[in-house]
């Protein structure tokens, strides 16, 4: 494949696999840093191929080792006989943070110790695989693998559907089975979930990207509450017990109450569930004690013990300074040996070896330098030769283990770099297990894009339906602010001179309604200069709440909150708002022009393809309250200006309104005050027009899930219902009936004020009734006991 | 001796807490020189989820869980226990420390291995080099290993003062040290954090004391706290227990609770509220002596 193809052919390739793993979003939260961050395992595009002789091997060696580590887990949380006859030592247990004494006696749910573990393999000088680390806490990259196939069987889809390479899809479906089983044992339509860390996670993509595929929804911690011994997840109707965990969250966060108390990503009561045998969890809390460095170099007794058979995988081996040869050999070879940390792997250890052994020889272990054979990768410069890594993954199916032919293929400048971890500065392959028979196709793609909710409900999560409603907002917000800046900057960009454009002063006035003001002159006329630092402010200053600027990175960080309910060609569309102002000295107008495309192509994304739930009906809320806001915010700032009622004013408040299609079609006459304040204020037929959005929010609220089934009884549904009473009321013909533009000013501009105050309190107490959460804080009794002698 | 202790956590909060988890070691353990009569724990609000269990160090530990808005919590554990004193052990007649600590690392006994698991660093009980050296001149060379674990308490009791306001529940081994300052929860840690830097085997032990009132004045009720103290793994004698806040042995008038690898391990009421607000905590201990 790579010898067939020319060099540019090649960076055409790997440019295109940059970019499809971009558009899904496979990035380190792009919207923060853009540049300062790395990506995790950025996809290079040359693939890693094993032979099925090979993967026999692998996979026979981490099905033993699976098996192994999963027996070992069982008798340290239990009866901890391997500790008792001398098999492990002390210290493994005793000195080491990842036991979590307080899971101990715990038998997980499922019956499975280890329900999901990954080993990161690499090949020798001397062709043999070896295991180098173990991974049981919550094994990372099964996501990474899986975004990397799909990227690479398009790339090369005549390559991989020629050749017979094995599936991925049948190991996720495996991990499904099997955990829907062990949950199903417990109730019938058991409902699953995945825990994630948040967005602020660097591999939230990996979480969401597993949620849709393996259809488990994206929770965390905040949604999830536990009440008498059970695991529930805040839904806006109530609580809905949870049967089982995919977690992604590390073992010492995963319960503030047991464990550590500074943190909020974990389940406060997650243990007591466990204990209680209410929930499955994946894996369950302490079994990153698989992760212990020194446990592998224990693996070959263990094996013969409590297997009885040899180790098929060796492991990289290593010296133990807690045993007294261990550490004299260690010491006398210590110039080529690499120490490191043997139970702790997050704490770090003297650099001087023997500073490091003296301070606590039980905490050091030394090994030789780990000499990974290299793979071709596809650099800048053409090929170069890399050292690699693969990760395998492995789950429990029933009775045994099942092992994803394939993987993630870790590769990096160095070995350090490599051996360091860190998903930012590592590249990534496929990896590719070639099979002897043929290979059935089979895909769970049909499944990826739906949303994951548990199926049989319409409910959704408290916090799901807070962003979704604050999406709505800003999405709306932005393209009001765009379509008010661009007809500005649309008049500036033609021939006239400013003070020729009668509208222009009119318009600059209606700029309030965003939150610009700009500074006139004695005669009304703008100075040149303020007026280009304030336009300039208003698109472009970050710091500026109402910048278009700073908007658009409130629409993505929203966005990012509920990344998993929103479709990869919704994510497109926001990832293209991400350079908003970055290129600079680009042509406003054509910016905003842009800009409000990609708004638009949203909002229709999102209007055609999202289901008509209650996620759906939270952005759409969100949409119609800030819209009714801007509306009742222009005509506000429009009515007293002097230029009301002027055919070019009416028609520059048609055209930021949205609404000039509307009334030409409607009227076809000139431009006349009552027509356009009817169709931006009353007609129930202009989408844009305040009583439209006033009619779906009052549609929205009654359809909200309710404890209780009283119609408007809560005070949203009053308040819906009063303000769209109070705009049908309007009589627009009798506020100018004297025909003179200052008039509907005094009688309209109280309701616009009193509307506008009604809508912000709408927000806020639908807020107050579905979407309030509460802080948790936790408290202790001190121990003060005071006594003389 | 027979003695009643009443135990009261009580907190308030400013807005209404919608859910408290708690966890809370107040059931005393039944042990050689301790027999439990009676326990009895009374919670309000009545919580929907009661849950009792022996933990991984023998102790027994509810979690209940106030499901309900509440804006009071109080928790009261009312327990009648008969003590005796600990057969008496010579200081100076037990191992030289250093025997000590080599029978701890061959492990050959079972109880040397129970054992061995409170020698190593704890959350709370961090072994740092200036902890060392202030071990060491408890400890010299051939020392008898109980001998030197009451001089250092001695030195303890002498050289730090005991002050409320001095430490948190979050207070360092390392700070309590540079401070002098501290409780009997800290003086505890300091203490097992002296001897284990020397790979002794020692546990914190949460509890009572009964205290007397000085001579001619009445006994305040409810003026008693939460203890804490120390024990020390002697072999070939078993665990010995001392009191480094008050310098003396632990006896008769001291009511065991539980033990651990340190506070974090047996507090004896922690937890987690959601919502609540401030809040504001009243604890009251009442330790008796009945008949």
């Amino acid at each position: 494949m790579v010898d067939e193809a020319t060099p540019e052919l090649l960076r055409q390739r790997q440019e295109r696999v940059k970019r499809m793993r971009h558009e899904d979003g496979a990035t380190y939260n792009p919207f923060d840093a853009p540049d300062g961050r790395g990506i995790p395992y950025a996809l290079e595009m040359v693939p890693v191929p094993l032979t099925t002789e090979e993967w026999r091997h692998l996979e026979q060696g981490l099905m033993q080792r699976a098996t192994l580590l999963e027996r070992i887990l069982a008798d340290v949380y239990g009866p901890q006989q391997l500790l008792k006859s001398g098999l492990l030592p002390p210290e493994l247990i005793f000195a080491n943070p990842r036991f979590l004494p307080v899971c101990h006696g715990i038998r997980p749910a499922g019956g499975r110790f280890l329900p999901f573990y990954a080993a990161d393999c690499y090949r020798g000088s001397d062709g043999v695989f070896r295991v180098l680390r173990d991974y049981g806490g919550t094994p990372v990259g099964l996501g990474y693998a899986l975004e990397n196939r799909m990227v690479i069987s398009r790339i090369f889809a005549e390559l991989y559907h020629g050749t017979q390479i094995r599936r991925l899809a049948p190991f996720f479906r495996a991990f499904q089975t099997a955990m829907g089983s062990r949950a199903l044992s417990r109730r019938e339509d058991p409902n699953i979930a995945l825990l994630s860390p948040g967005p602020e996670s660097p591999i939230y993509f990996e979480q969401a990207l597993l949620s849709r595929y393996l259809g488990y929804p994206l929770v965390e911690g905040p949604d999830l509450t536990v009440r008498n011994g059970r695991v529930f997840l805040k839904k806006l109707a109530g609580l809905e017990p949870v049967d089982a965990l995919f977690r992604h969250v590390d073992d010492r966060h995963s319960d503030p109450f047991a464990l550590r108390r500074d943190t909020t990503l974990g389940v406060a009561g997650l243990i007591q569930a466990a204990r209680e045998g209410t929930i499955d969890i994946v894996n369950p809390v302490g079994a990153a004690f698989v992760d212990t460095p020194l446990l592998s170099l224990l693996l070959p007794r263990l094996c013969r013990h409590l297997l009885e058979e040899a180790l098929v995988l060796a492991g990289h081996g290593g010296l133990w300074c807690g045993e007294e040869e261990g550490r004299r050999e260690a010491l006398r070879r210590a110039a080529e040996l690499h120490f490191m940390p043997a139970l702790d792997d997050t704490a770090a250890i003297d650099p001087d070896p023997r500073r490091a052994v003296a301070a606590s020889p039980l905490a050091v272990m030394a090994r030789e330098a780990v000499m990974p054979s290299l793979v071709p990768v596809w650099s800048e410069g053409g090929l170069a030769m890399r050292p690699l890594l693969m990760r395998l993954f492995v789950c429990a199916s029933e009775g045994g283990f099942t092992v994803l032919p394939g993987g993630l293929g870790m590769t990096a400048v160095d070995v350090e770099t490599l051996l360091s971890g860190v998903p930012e500065r590592l590249a990534s392959k496929d990896i590719w297990v070639l099979s002897d028979e043929p290979v059935e196709p089979f895909s769970m793609m049909s499944g990826l894009h739906s949303v994951g909710d548990f199926r049989r409900s319409s409910d959704l999560p408290s916090r799901v339906a807070d962003n979704l409603l604050w999406l709505g907002r800003y999405l709306e917000r932005a393209e009001g602010q765009v379509r008010l800046l661009r007809a500005i900057f649309r008049r500036l960009a033609g021939e006239s001179r400013p003070e020729d454009i009668p509208e222009l002063s009119f318009l600059l006035a209606l700029l309030q309604a965003i939150g610009v003001t700009v500074p006139l002159s004695a005669d009304r006329r703008p100075d040149q200069a303020a007026l280009a630092l304030a336009l300039d402010e208003a698109l472009f200053h970050r710091e500026r709440a109402q910048s278009v600027a700073a908007v658009l990175k409130l629409v993505q960080t929203a966005a990012r909150n509920v990344r998993d309910r929103l479709s990869r060609d919704c994510w497109r569309v926001i990832d293209r708002l991400e350079d908003f102002g970055d290129g600079g000295g680009s042509d406003p107008l054509e910016l905003l022009d842009n800009t409000l495309f990609s708004l638009s192509a949203f909002s229709g994304m999102a209007m055609e393809g999202m289901t008509r739930g209650l996620g759906w009906r939270f952005m759409d809320m969100g949409r119609r309250i800030e819209r009714a806001l801007h509306q009742t915010a222009l005509l506000r700032f429009a009515l007293p200006e002097e230029g009301m009622g002027r055919p070019y004013a009416l028609e520059a408040l048609l055209e930021v309104a949205d609404s000039i299609m509307t009334y030409r079609a409607r009227y076809r006459t000139a431009f006349m005050t009552a027509p356009v304040l009817d169709l931006l204020l009353l007609d129930e037929s202009n989408p844009k027009s305040l009583v439209f959005q006033l009619e779906r929010l009052a549609g929205h609220v009654d359809l909200l899930p309710r404890q209780n089934e009283r119609r408007y009884a809560g005070v949203e549904a009053r308040l819906a219902l009063e303000m769209l009473t109070a705009a049908r009321l309007v009589d627009i013909t009798a506020t100018i009936s004297t025909g003179d533009a200052s008039s509907p000013d005094r009688q309209l501009g109280g309701f616009l004020d009193s509307m506008a105050e009604k809508l912000l309190e709408f927000a806020q107490q639908l807020s107050a009734h579905y979407l309030t959460r509460v802080t948790a804080t936790p408290h202790f009794s001190h121990c003060a006991g005071d006594h003389g002698p | 001796m027979r003695l009643r202790v009443s135990h009261t956590t009580a907190y308030s909060y400013s807005a209404p807490a919608s859910l408290s988890q708690n966890e809370v070691y107040l059931t005393p353990r039944q042990t050689a020189t301790q027999q439990v009569l009676s326990s009895e724990l009374q919670l309000t609000p009545q919580p929907e989820y009661l849950h009792r269990r022996c933990d991984y160090f023998g102790n027994i530990a509810h979690v209940f869980m106030v499901q309900q808005g509440h804006r009071q919590l109080a928790v009261t554990a009312v327990s009648e226990v008969l003590t005796s004193a600990a057969p008496a052990v010579s200081p100076q007649a037990t191992l030289a420390w250093e025997q000590v600590v080599e029978r701890l690392g061959r492990h050959a006994a079972e109880d040397e291995l129970a054992a061995l698991q409170f020698s190593f660093a704890s959350p709370m009980v961090v072994v740092e080099e200036e902890v060392r050296a202030y071990a060491a001149r408890s400890f010299p060379s051939g020392r008898a290993v109980l001998a030197g674990a009451l001089d250092l308490m001695g030195r303890i009791y002498g050289e730090f003062s005991y002050d409320k306001t001095a430490s948190t529940v979050e207070t360092s081994v390392g700070e309590v040290l540079a401070s002098r300052r501290g409780v009997c929860q800290d003086f505890a840690h300091l203490a097992i954090a002296c001897l284990r830097s020397l790979g002794l085997a020692a546990r914190y032990v949460s509890g009572y004391l009964q205290t007397l009132p000085p001579p001619g004045r009445p006994r305040l009720v409810g003026a008693d706290a939460s203890h804490a103290w120390v024990a020390l793994y002697v072999p070939d004698v078993g665990w010995v227990d001392f009191d480094p806040t008050n310098n003396m042995p632990v006896g008769e008038s001291h009511i065991t609770v539980a033990w651990g690898r340190d506070y974090s391990d047996v507090a004896p009421v922690k937890g987690v509220v959601m919502g609540g607000g401030t809040h504001t905590l009243e604890v009251r201990v009442d330790v008796v002596q009945l008949g």
